[in-house]
C-alpha cells in the first residue's frame, strides 16, 4: 500500500476526531466568506466586460452640460466617402417632476430620438419584474417608458395619465433594462424614457436648468478613431468623450476597489479560521506521535510520512474548500439579492475562476495554518514508541514563522492588491490584535477578583478561565472582534441616519424648489406666504465652469494631485447674495455686502482643494459668456443645514445678464403637506425634491450595503466560534483528567456542568462587554470625527452583546466538552491511558 | 565484555561491540549504558533483564535501531547501523523486525484488523489482509476484528500487537516488557502466546522484562546493572 493510500485510509478512520471536524469546520467558514464576495464579485466583472458597447449604448458617448454645435463629423463627410458610416443619436437627461393625484416624484428623464439605443437594447414590459421585449426607448407619441420603482411612488399603473411640467403623459411600459443599468440601487429619480421633440411641451427646461446633452456615436472603428481624435482637442473639462471600452473600465475600476474592500471584509473570516485552523492542527500533531513514531518503528521513511501527512492535509483541504465554496455559491445569490434585488436575473451566472481562486486560498490557509505542526509530527524520533517523553525535533522558530507567515502574507496581497492596501490592513490587523490581547488580559485580570468572590463550581470555572490563560485571551480575542464588527456596523446604520435627522432643528427645510423661472419667483413667493409656509431666501442659479486663475487656465496652475478635483470636471453652481446666508462665516476677507463690484466669496474647502487665496482673480465659463471676479473672502458652510448652499458666492449684479433659474428651500409643516400637491399642478416646470424621500432613500441604500456586509460578517461569528471550539478542543485532555479527578473526589455531574456553564458564560460575558465598549469608542469616533455627531451612548448594547456571547459561547463551550461531563470516571482514565 | 566479531558470527542476526550510551542532564554527562557487547543468533531468545532505571529499554532500542549510540557498533540483520541514516534505518526494519511494546501501541482509530493490516501494508504484502485475518485468528481474536482498542482489555490489546509484530514474519521480535501493563495471569498467558508464536515462526526474540517467570523463558540472558551487562545462565 503506498503511503499516499495508507494516509487516506487512516483518515477516513479518522474522520470523527475532533481535531479533524474543527479544521475542516474553520476552513469551510473561511472559504465559504471569500467565495461568497469572490462568485458575486466575479458574475458583476463579467456583467460589466460581457456589455461592452451594450453598456454605453453606443460605441462612443459625449456627455456635454450644453449642446455642441462644432461637430468634427463634417471631416468624416467630406471625406471621399459621402455617406458618413457613424450613425449618430442624441438625447437630453434632466430632472423633473411626476405627478399622479396627489402624489409626486422626482424623475431622471431621458428624451431620446428614435434610433437610441444605437447599440445594446432597452427592454420594454407591460408590467413591472416582467423580462419584457426589446424595443426602441423612444415611446409614441404622448407616451412615456417607466423605471418599476417609479409606479408604488406614484400609485400609478401602466396606462395612468401623469403630469411632467405642463404636459400630460400616458404610461405606456415599463424600462426592464437598459444600457449601462446593473440595477436599482441608487433609486433616487427613477428614469423615464421619453421622446426629444416633447420636452419642450413640458416646459420644465429654463435657461440655467440642470440638463446633461447625450450624443451617442456608433459605426465603423477607423471612422470612429479619427472622429474621436478630431472631437478630443474641442471638448472642455465637464465634456466627456467615453468609448465603449473606457467606459466599462472607468466602471470596472471604481468597481474594483469596492470589491477590493469587501473582499477584505470577507478575508478577516479566513484569517480568523486560520487561526482555528492552527490550533486544530496543533492538537492533531501532538495526539499523533505515537502514530509517527510506530509508523517510523515499522519502517517509515520521513519522506514516506510527509506523503502521508500531505495526502491526508490535501484532501482535508479540497474537501473543506469545495464545501466552502458550494456554500458560498449558495451565500453570493442571497447577497445578490440583497444588493441587486433588480438585476440578479441579468447577471451572468456563477463562474469557475472564483472556484479556483477560492480553493486556492482555502489551500494557502490550511497550509499556513498547520505546517508547522505537521513538520513536527513527521520529525519524531522512532525512539518515542520506548520513551514516550521523547518530544520530536524541534522545527527551526523562524522557520514555522516563515511558513505561517508567508501564506498569511500571500493571502493579503492577493486579496488587497496594492501595497498601501496592504500596509494598512496588515497594520491594522497587527493593531487589532494588540489592541485585543491586552484589552482580554485586562479582562481577565479584572476576572480574578470576580473569582475570588465566587465559591463552589462557579469558582471552580472562573479558575479554569485564568489557568488557561493564553487560550482565554485567545477566545476572548476572537469573540470579542467578531462581536464588535457586527455592533459596529448596526451603530452605524441606526445612528448616522437617525443621528442626521435629530441633528435638524424641528422647522429644519424638509423641501428644496428648484429650477423657479424667474418670471414665477414672485408668484411663487406669494403662494408661499399665503400657505404660510416658511422659506429661505430665493438664490439665483447660474451654472458656469472655473476656467482660469489670475489669467492662467486654472488646472496649470495646481499641482499634478489637485487637477482632478471635481469642482473642476463639472458645472458649478453659481449665485450673488448681498446678504451673507445663514449657516455661513466668514473664515477670511470681507464680505462683499451689497457693493455692485466684481467679487465672489468662496466656500473654505473649494479654497483649500484648489489652492486658491484671497486676491485670486477667477474665470467663469457660463454658456458662451465668460466672466471674471475676485476673490475678497473665504466662507466655511454648513453643508447638512438643509438650506441652499454655495461653493462660489457673486456680488449683487454681477450675474444679472446670465440666464439663471432660482433655487429655495422650504419647510412644510406634516400638516401642511396637502400644500404641495396644489403647488405642483401650479407650478408644474418647479422641481420639488423632498428631503424626507432623499433621506429614507439613503437610509435603504445604507441598509442594503451594510446588510450585505453583516450578511459576511455571520461568516465572522462563526469563525469566532470555530476559534472558542478549537481551543477548548486542545485543552479537553486537561479537562477530562481534572473532570475524572473531581469525580473520584465525589463531585456530581451537576457540579462539573455548572462550573463548565460558569466558565463559558463568563466568557461570552465577557467577549460582549469588550465588543460594547470597543463599538461604543468606535462608534464615538466616527460619529464625530467623520460626521460631526454628537456623542452618544447605546445602553442596550451593553444588554444585547453580552447576552449574545454567553449564549454563542456558551453553547459552543457546552458542546464541546459536555461529554466529559457524562462519561465515567473508570472509562475516562481508560481513555487517557 | 570481549567484544564479538561479526566475522565470527556467521548466522548472527544482531550483534553489538562496545556500545555505550551517555546523556547529558543537569547534573553532567550519565552513563546509561556503558561498553555493552552482545552477540544474537538467528532463532534465539534473549532476556534483557535489570532494575528500573539500569538501561534495559534503552539498549533495546539501540538494538532495533531506533536510537544511535554515543560509542560502539551494532550490526542488525548484517547492516552496520552506524553507516546508515534514520531513514535507511527504517528501510531496514519495513516487514523484517516486529515490536511489542508494554502499552500495547495501538492506533486507536484502526479496528483490531486493521491494526495488524498496517505493517502488512506498509511492506506491501499482497495478501496482508488474509495474512492479518490469519494472525489474528492465531492470537485468538478472530471474533473481535471490528472492534477498536478501546473495546478490548488490555490482554486482548497485547495480543492483537503480538498478532502485529509476527504478521510479517519478520526476522526478530523486540518485546519491551510485554507483561507490565498486565495482571499475573493475563501476563502469563501472553507470555505463553509469546513463545508458542515464536517456536512456530522461528524468529529471533528479544525482550527486555524485569518479570523472572519471563526471563526464564529465554534461552539466554543479560543482565544489566548500572549499564554495564553480564550475560547470566538461565535457570
Amino acid at each position: 500500500m503506498s503511503f499516499a493510500r495508507l494516509g487516506l485510509w487512516l483518515l477516513r478512520r479518522e474522520r470523527a476526531s475532533g481535531e479533524w471536524r474543527v479544521l475542516l469546520l474553520a476552513l469551510i467558514i473561511g472559504v465559504g466568506s471569500v467565495s461568497t464576495t469572490g462568485f458575486l464579485g466575479d458574475r458583476l466583472k463579467r456583467a460589466m466586460s460581457e456589455q461592452g458597447a451594450s453598456f454605453l449604448g453606443a460605441d462612443l458617448l459625449v456627455t456635454s452640460p450644453r449642446p455642441i454645435e462644432d461637430w468634427p463629423a463634417l471631416a468624416v463627410t467630406k471625406s471621399a466617402r459621402p455617406a458618413s458610416p457613424l450613425a449618430r443619436s442624441q438625447a437630453l437627461e434632466f430632472p423633473s417632476m411626476l405627478a399622479k393625484g396627489d402624489a409626486f416624484q422626482l424623475a431622471t428623464l431621458r428624451a431620446v430620438d428614435a434610433s437610441y439605443p444605437l447599440r445594446g437594447s432597452v427592454r420594454i414590459a407591460d408590467r413591472p419584474f416582467a423580462a419584457g421585449t426589446a424595443r426602441p426607448a423612444q415611446p409614441p407619441p404622448g407616451m412615456i417608458y417607466v423605471a418599476p420603482d417609479l409606479l408604488p411612488l406614484l400609485s400609478a399603473k401602466v396606462g395612468d395619465r401623469v403630469q411632467i411640467g405642463e404636459a400630460r403623459f400616458t404610461i405606456a411600459g415599463i424600462v426592464a433594462e437598459e444600457p449601462g443599468q446593473l440595477g436599482g440601487v441608487f433609486g433616487l429619480a427613477p428614469r423615464v424614457f421619453m421622446r426629444a421633440e416633447e420636452v419642450a411641451k413640458t416646459r420644465v427646461l429654463q435657461p440655467g436648468s440642470r440638463v446633461t446633452y447625450l450624443y451617442q456615436v456608433a459605426g465603423d472603428p477607423a471612422q470612429l478613431a479619427a472622429f474621436g481624435a478630431a472631437l478630443k482637442p474641442r471638448l472642455d473639462s465637464t465634456q466627456r468623450l467615453i468609448g465603449s471600452r473606457e467606459g466599462v473600465e472607468t466602471l470596472r475600476g471604481a468597481f474594483a476597489n469596492a470589491d477590493r474592500y469587501i473582499q477584505l471584509t470577507a478575508l478577516i473570516s479566513l484569517l480568523l479560521s486560520v487561526a482555528a485552523i492552527a490550533i486544530a492542527a496543533h492538537r492533531h500533531a501532538l495526539r499523533h506521535y505515537d502514530q509517527a513514531a510506530l509508523l517510523r518503528c515499522f519502517g517509515a521513511t520521513t519522506a514516506q510520512l510527509r506523503t502521508l501527512y500531505a495526502v491526508q492535509l490535501l484532501t482535508l483541504g479540497l474537501l473543506g474548500s469545495l464545501i466552502g465554496v458550494a456554500i458560498g455559491a449558495l451565500m453570493q445569490q442571497a447577497l445578490a439579492l440583497l444588493v441587486l434585488p433588480d438585476a440578479v436575473t441579468r447577471l451572468p451566472s456563477l463562474g469557475l475562476a472564483p472556484v479556483g481562486a477560492a480553493v486556492f486560498s482555502g489551500l494557502l490557509a490550511l497550509a499556513g495554518a498547520s505546517l508547522p505542526a505537521l513538520m513536527r509530527l513527521v520529525r519524531v524520533p522512532p525512539l518515542r514508541v520506548l520513551r514516550r517523553d521523547l518530544p520530536p525535533l524541534p522545527v527551526a522558530a523562524w522557520l514555522s514563522a516563515a511558513i505561517s507567515g508567508s501564506a498569511l502574507l500571500l493571502l493579503i496581497t492577493w486579496y488587497a492588491g496594492n501595497a498601501r492596501l496592504i500596509g494598512v490592513f496588515v497594520g491594522a490587523l497587527a493593531g487589532l490584535v494588540v489592541v485585543l490581547a491586552l484589552l482580554a488580559r485586562l479582562a481577565l485580570a479584572a476576572g480574578r477578583g470576580v473569582q475570588k468572590m465566587s465559591h463552589g463550581p462557579v469558582r471552580f470555572g472562573l479558575a479554569q478561565l485564568l489557568r488557561h490563560r493564553f487560550d482565554s485571551t485567545l477566545q476572548l480575542g476572537a469573540f470579542t472582534l467578531a462581536l464588535f464588527l457586527v455592533a459596529l456596523l448596526a451603530l452605524v446604520r441606526s445612528d448616522l441616519i437617525a443621528g442626521w435627522r435629530q441633528q435638524l432643528p424641528p422647522d429644519a427645510p424638509n423641501y428644496f424648489l428648484i429650477n423657479i423661472a424667474p418670471a414665477q419667483q414672485q408668484s411663487v413667493a406669494a403662494y408661499l406666504s399665503q400657505h404660510h409656509l416658511k422659506a429661505s431666501a430665493l438664490y439665483p442659479m447660474v451654472r458656469g465652469r472655473l476656467t482660469t486663475r489670475n489669467g492662467a487656465p486654472i488646472a496649470s496652475t495646481l499641482p499634478p494631485d489637485a487637477r482632478d478635483a471635481n469642482s473642476l470636471r463639472r458645472e458649478l453652481n453659481l449665485t450673488w447674495t448681498a446678504i451673507l446666508p445663514a449657516n455661513n462665516a466668514i473664515l477670511a476677507g470681507h464680505w462683499h455686502g451689497d457693493r455692485r463690484v466684481a467679487e465672489i466669496s468662496v466656500e473654505s474647502g473649494m479654497a483649500e482643494r484648489l489652492h486658491l487665496a484671497l486676491g485670486d482673480q477667477l474665470g467663469f465659463q457660463v454658456g458662451d459668456q465668460t466672466l471674471a471676479a475676485r476673490i475678497t473672502s473665504i466662507r466655511s458652510v454648513k453643508w447638512d443645514s438643509m438650506q441652499p448652499n454655495f461653493f462660489v458666492i457673486f456680488a449683487p449684479g454681477q450675474l444679472d445678464a446670465l440666464p439663471a433659474s432660482s433655487i429655495a428651500s422650504l419647510y412644510v409643516p406634516p400638516d401642511a403637506a396637502g400644500v404641495l400637491p396644489s403647488f405642483i399642478k401650479m407650478f408644474p416646470g418647479i422641481t420639488v425634491l423632498a428631503l424626507d424621500r432623499l433621506i429614507a432613500n439613503l437610509e435603504a441604500v445604507f441598509a442594503q450595503i451594510i446588510g450585505a456586509i453583516q450578511l459576511l460578517l455571520g461568516f465572522l461569528l462563526a469563525a469566532g466560534m470555530a476559534v472558542v471550539i478549537a481551543t477548548l478542543l486542545a485543552s479537553l485532555d486537561a479537562r477530562q483528567q481534572e473532570a475524572v479527578l473531581l469525580r473520584t473526589l465525589g463531585a456530581q455531574r451537576v457540579y462539573l456542568a455548572k462550573s463548565l456553564w460558569s466558565e463559558f458564560l463568563a466568557l461570552g460575558l465577557l467577549a460582549g462587554l469588550l465588543a460594547s465598549a470597543c463599538a461604543e469608542i468606535a462608534m464615538a469616533l466616527i460619529a464625530q470625527r467623520l460626521f460631526e455627531l454628537p456623542l452618544r451612548l447605546h445602553p442596550w448594547l451593553w444588554l444585547a452583546l453580552p447576552v449574545a456571547g454567553a449564549l454563542l459561547v456558551g453553547m459552543s463551550g457546552w458542546l464541546t466538552t459536555r461529554h466529559i461531563t457524562r462519561v465515567p470516571p473508570m472509562q475516562s482514565i481508560r481513555a487517557l491511558n | 565484555m570481549t567484544p564479538p566479531d561479526s566475522a565470527q558470527f556467521p548466522d548472527t542476526v544482531v550483534l553489538a561491540r562496545d556500545l555505550s550510551q551517555r546523556v547529558p542532564t543537569a547534573g553532567g554527562m550519565l552513563d546509561i549504558l556503558s561498553e555493552v557487547g552482545l552477540a544474537v543468533k538467528a532463532g534465539e531468545t534473549l532476556a534483557i533483564t535489570g532494575a528500573s532505571g539500569s538501561g534495559k529499554s534503552t539498549l533495546l532500542g539501540l538494538l532495533a535501531g531506533l536510537d544511535h549510540p554515543s560509542a560502539g557498533e551494532i550490526t542488525l540483520l548484517g547492516q552496520r547501523l552506524d553507516a546508515l541514516d534514520e531513514d535507511a534505518r527504517a528501510r531496514l526494519r519495513a516487514g523484517r523486525i516486529g515490536f511489542v511494546f508494554q502499552s500495547f501501541q495501538l492506533l486507536p482509530a484502526l479496528t483490531a484488523l486493521e491494526n495488524v493490516l498496517l505493517p502488512l501494508e506498509l511492506a506491501g504484502r499482497p495478501d496482508a489482509r488474509e495474512r492479518a485475518a490469519h494472525w489474528l485468528d492465531r492470537v485468538g481474536l478472530a471474533t473481535r476484528a471490528t472492534h477498536t482498542p478501546r473495546q478490548l482489555s488490555g490482554g486482548e490489546q497485547q495480543r492483537i500487537a503480538i498478532a502485529r509484530a509476527f504478521a510479517t514474519d519478520p526476522e526478530i521480535v523486540f518485546a519491551d516488557e510485554p507483561t507490565g501493563n498486565l495482571d499475573a495471569d493475563t501476563g502469563a498467558r501472553i507470555i505463553e502466546l509469546l513463545f508458542d508464536l515464536n517456536a512456530s515462526a522461528h524468529t529471533t526474540l528479544i525482550l527486555v522484562t524485569h518479570d523472572d517467570a519471563l526471563a526464564a523463558r529465554c534461552q539466554r540472558r543479560l543482565h544489566l546493572v548500572a549499564g554495564r551487562a553480564r550475560e547470566e545462565a538461565v535457570a
